[in-house]
C-alpha cells in the first residue's frame, strides 16, 4: 500500500492506495497519523478513493486512528470508501461516527 | 581411569554377557549395526539409544514400534540407575540390567581404549578410519533425531560437536564460539574430554589463533609450539605451554545451486572451533585437522537443521496453544441448549484453521425470557479468542444483574474500551425474547440477522450501533420487533456469507438471504444442518480462513 501526503489550506490529505487489510498496511496508515500529530497537523482526511479493499483490522486502523486524533484535539474524516468499504463501513456503525464524503472539496470546506 | 557403566544381559538359556558403555551412543535395534542387536521380532530395526550426557546415562526410545521399559514402566527418555531393569519391545528373551558403579564419572572414556598418540610412526589410517567413524556417528545421531522429532536444541547440538571433536583429535579442552550480533566471538560450549562442561567466561587459550581463524577465514594449527600460519604464534601458546592447538572456523551453511568461488570465499564465518592439548605426545596433525573441518562442516549444516526444526517445534507449540485457547472457547459455549417450550433453539460454531473471536451464548432471564448473543472480536489468535471468552463473561454476568439491554450493552462497550487494544473492536448481537415473542435487541456494527417470517418476506435486525470497543462515548439504543409463530430468525458471523470457494466467489449475503427464505418452514435445527451443508458444497471442503458461527431461533406454533 502506497500513502502520500498532501495539504490544502489547513487540512492534510492522506492518499492511501492498495489494500488497507491485516498486516504493514494498517500498521504503516497508524504510523502515518502517529507522525502527522506529532507534526501537529490536527485535520485530517484519509482517502479511500484508491483503496478497494478493506478488512476488519483495517476498520480498527481507522478507529485507533479517529481515537487518536481526536485525543490529540483534532479531527479525522474520510473521504471516497468504495461501495464495498461504505458497506463495512455501515454494517459497523462507523459511518455514524466518522464523517465521511464522497467529495474532496467538500470534505476540505467542511473543516 | 574409572570403568563406564555396563548392561548385563542374560539370555534365555542363563548365559551372562557383560557390554561396557563406553560410547557416547550405544544404540540397540534388531540391525546389525546396531551396538546391542536384539533379534525379537518385536525390537524395532533402531529401538532405542542409551546417551551418556552430563555424568547420567539415558535410555531413550527411538520411536520404536512396541515401546522400552525401565522397571516395566513403558519410558521415551529415562535417566538410568544402578539395577535398573531395562526391556525393549516385547523381548522377553534377555534380561538386561543396567550396572553402574562407577563413583565418579568425571573419568569415563568413551574410546575403548585410549586412541594411539599420533606420531610419525602411527598409522594415520587406522586413527583416521576411528574419527571418520565418529564423524559418521554424530550425523546419524542428529538423522536419527530429526527422523524422530527429539527434544534437540541447536544447543545440545554444539555440545556434540565440541564433543567429537575433542574425540575425534584426542585433544584435552574444546570450545565453540559464535559469532554475537555485535560481530564479536562469545562462548558457547566448553568442555574437557570426560564431557564435562568447563565452568567460566574467560578460559585460558591463545586469543591470537582465535583471532586468526575467526578473521582469515582459515584453520590455524599449532604442534608443538610451531604454527602453519606465517605469523610468529603469540606468546600466549608459550606462557600457557599448550603443545597443539587447532582453530577452525565455522562457516555459514547455504544450499545454494550458483555459489560460485568468489562467493565460496565471501561466506561468513558464524564462530570458531577450538581445541587444545598440553601433552606433548598427543599433538594435532594434518590429518585430524582435515577430519575436524569435515566436522565443522557437518556441524553448521546439521545446526542449521536443527535450527529450523526447533522452529517447527515452536510453531508447534504454538498451534497447540492455539488449541487451548479453542478449548477455552468451547468451554464457554454452551453445550446442551435447553429448549424451552415455545422456541426452537439451534446453534453451531465451526472452527476455522486459525483460532478467532466468535462467540454465542443462551442466557435464560426471569419470567421466561430468555437473552440470545452472537459476536465476533476482530483479528486473530490467542488474544481475540481470549477477549472473546471475557466478553462472553461480562455478558453473562451483566445479565445475571437482570439490567436493561441498554445499560448491559453500554457497560459492556465501556469494559472493552479499556480492556482492549484500541484497535481491536467486538461487533455484537444481542436481543432478549419474551414469553409473548417481543424482542428486543441491539446491533453493536454485526452483520444484521435474517428474520424470515413465516407469511413471506425477511427482515434485517440492524439499529445502526457502533461495533463494541472502539468508542467510550457512544449510545446504544434498542429496537424492537415480535416474533410470530413459525417465524425464523438466522443469527451469523461473517465466517458464513464471506466463506469461499476455490475461485475465490464469496457464499454472500445474497445466497444466505434466499436459502433462508426458501426454507422457512423448516424448524431450526434441519435449517441449521441446510445452512452448513450449503456452505460445505458450496467451499468443497476448502479450509476456511473464518470461524463459521450460527444460531438459529424459530418460534413455535402455539398448541
Amino acid at each position: 500500500m502506497d500513502i502520500h501526503i498532501r495539504t490544502i489550506r489547513t487540512v492534510t490529505i492522506i492518499d492511501l492506495s492498495g489494500n488497507l487489510i491485516i498486516g504493514k498496511s494498517e500498521e504503516s496508515l497508524r504510523e502515518t497519523v502517529n507522525r502527522m500529530l506529532a507534526e501537529d497537523r490536527k485535520d485530517l482526511i484519509l482517502n479511500l478513493s484508491d483503496v478497494p479493499i478493506i478488512d476488519s483490522s483495517g476498520i480498527g486502523a481507522m478507529i485507533k486512528c479517529f481515537t487518536s486524533v481526536k485525543a490529540g484535539g483534532g479531527r479525522f474524516k474520510l473521504l471516497g470508501p468504495s461501495r464495498m468499504a461504505r458497506q463495512l463501513l455501515n454494517i459497523t456503525g462507523l459511518l455514524s461516527v466518522l464523517e465521511t464524503f464522497d467529495d474532496e472539496t467538500t470534505a476540505v470546506a467542511s473543516f | 581411569m574409572q570403568k563406564p557403566a555396563q548392561l548385563q544381559i542374560i539370555n534365555r538359556f542363563g548365559a551372562s554377557n557383560l557390554l561396557p558403555l563406553s560410547k557416547p551412543l550405544f544404540t540397540i535395534g534388531r540391525k546389525a549395526e546396531n551396538d546391542l542387536q536384539l533379534l525379537s521380532d518385536t525390537v524395532s530395526r533402531q529401538h532405542a539409544m542409551i546417551i551418556y550426557e552430563e555424568g547420567n546415562y539415558i535410555l531413550v526410545d527411538i520411536g520404536s514400534k512396541r515401546g522400552t521399559f525401565v522397571n516395566n514402566q513403558r519410558i521415551e527418555r529415562c535417566s538410568l540407575q544402578h539395577n535398573d531393569q531395562i526391556r525393549i519391545g516385547g523381548d522377553e528373551d534377555e534380561q538386561i540390567t543396567f550396572l553402574d558403579q562407577t563413583v565418579e564419572r568425571a573419568s569415563v572414556i568413551f574410546n575403548s581404549g585410549p586412541l594411539p598418540p599420533l606420531s610419525a610412526n602411527s598409522d594415520d589410517r587406522i586413527r583416521a578410519a576411528s574419527a571418520n567413524e565418529e564423524l559418521q556417528k554424530l550425523s546419524r545421531f542428529i538423522e536419527v533425531n530429526q527422523a524422530f522429532k527429539f527434544s534437540l536444541t541447536p544447543d545440545d547440538v554444539l555440545y556434540l560437536i565440541v564433543d567429537a571433536a575433542i574425540e575425534i583429535s584426542n585433544a584435552e579442552r574444546g570450545f565453540l564460539m559464535l559469532r554475537n550480533k555485535g560481530g564479536d566471538l562469545e562462548f558457547k560450549v566448553a568442555r574437557d574430554r570426560y564431557r564435562n562442561t568447563l565452568e567460566g567466561n574467560d578460559f585460558s587459550m591463545s586469543r591470537s589463533v582465535v583471532e586468526d581463524a575467526f578473521k582469515q577465514n582459515r584453520s590455524i594449527v599449532v604442534s608443538n609450539g610451531l604454527s602453519n600460519n606465517e605469523r610468529t604464534p603469540g606468546a600466549s601458546i608459550f606462557s600457557l605451554d599448550l603443545r597443539s592447538i587447532a582453530c577452525i572456523p565455522l562457516r555459514r551453511f547455504q544450499m545454494s545451486d550458483n555459489m560460485d568461488a568468489t562467493m565460496m570465499l565471501k561466506r561468513d564465518v558464524i564462530g570458531v572451533l577450538y581445541i587444545d592439548s598440553h601433552s606433548q605426545t598427543e599433538t594435532i596433525n594434518q590429518t585430524s585437522i582435515r577430519l575436524l573441518e569435515s566436522l565443522a562442516f557437518e556441524a553448521t549444516k546439521s545446526l542449521e537443521s536443527v535450527r529450523l526444526m526447533h522452529e517447527e517445534k515452536e510453531k508447534k507449540q504454538m498451534e497447540e496453544e492455539f488449541n487451548m485457547a479453542r478449548q477455552v472457547q468451547l468451554a464457554l459455549s454452551p453445550t446442551a441448549i435447553n429448549q424451552p417450550e415455545h422456541l426452537e433453539i439451534a446453534a453451531l460454531s465451526v472452527p476455522s484453521r486459525y483460532v478467532g473471536g466468535d462467540f454465542y451464548d443462551v442466557i435464560p432471564l426471569k419470567d421466561g425470557r430468555i437473552a440470545f448473543a452472537l459476536g465476533d472480536v476482530s483479528g486473530k489468535g490467542i488474544a481475540a479468542a481470549l477477549l472473546a471468552a471475557m466478553a462472553q463473561g461480562a455478558l453473562q454476568s451483566q445479565f445475571a444483574g437482570n439490567l436493561p439491554l441498554t445499560d448491559i450493552i453500554s457497560s459492556l462497550n465501556k469494559v472493552m474500551v479499556q480492556r482492549s487494544a484500541s484497535n481491536r473492536f467486538i461487533t455484537l448481537f444481542c436481543g432478549v425474547l419474551d414469553r409473548d415473542g417481543h424482542f428486543t435487541f441491539i446491533n453493536a456494527g454485526h452483520n444484521p440477522p435474517i428474520l424470515a417470517r413465516t407469511q413471506g418476506g425477511l427482515e434485517m435486525l440492524s439499529t445502526k450501533s457502533v461495533v463494541l470497543g472502539a468508542f467510550d462515548f457512544v449510545q446504544y439504543a434498542p429496537l424492537q420487533t415480535r416474533f410470530f409463530p413459525g417465524d425464523v430468525l438466522v443469527i451469523f458471523t461473517d465466517g458464513v456469507t464471506e466463506a469461499v470457494n476455490s475461485r475465490n466467489e464469496m457464499f454472500s449475503d445474497e445466497r444466505l438471504e434466499e436459502l433462508v427464505r426458501k426454507n422457512v418452514h423448516l424448524g431450526a435445527e434441519e435449517m441449521r444442518k441446510l445452512i452448513l451443508n450449503e456452505v460445505e458444497t458450496f467451499t468443497s471442503g476448502l479450509p476456511q480462513g473464518d470461524d463459521i458461527t450460527l444460531l438459529i431461533l424459530k418460534m413455535k406454533n402455539p398448541g
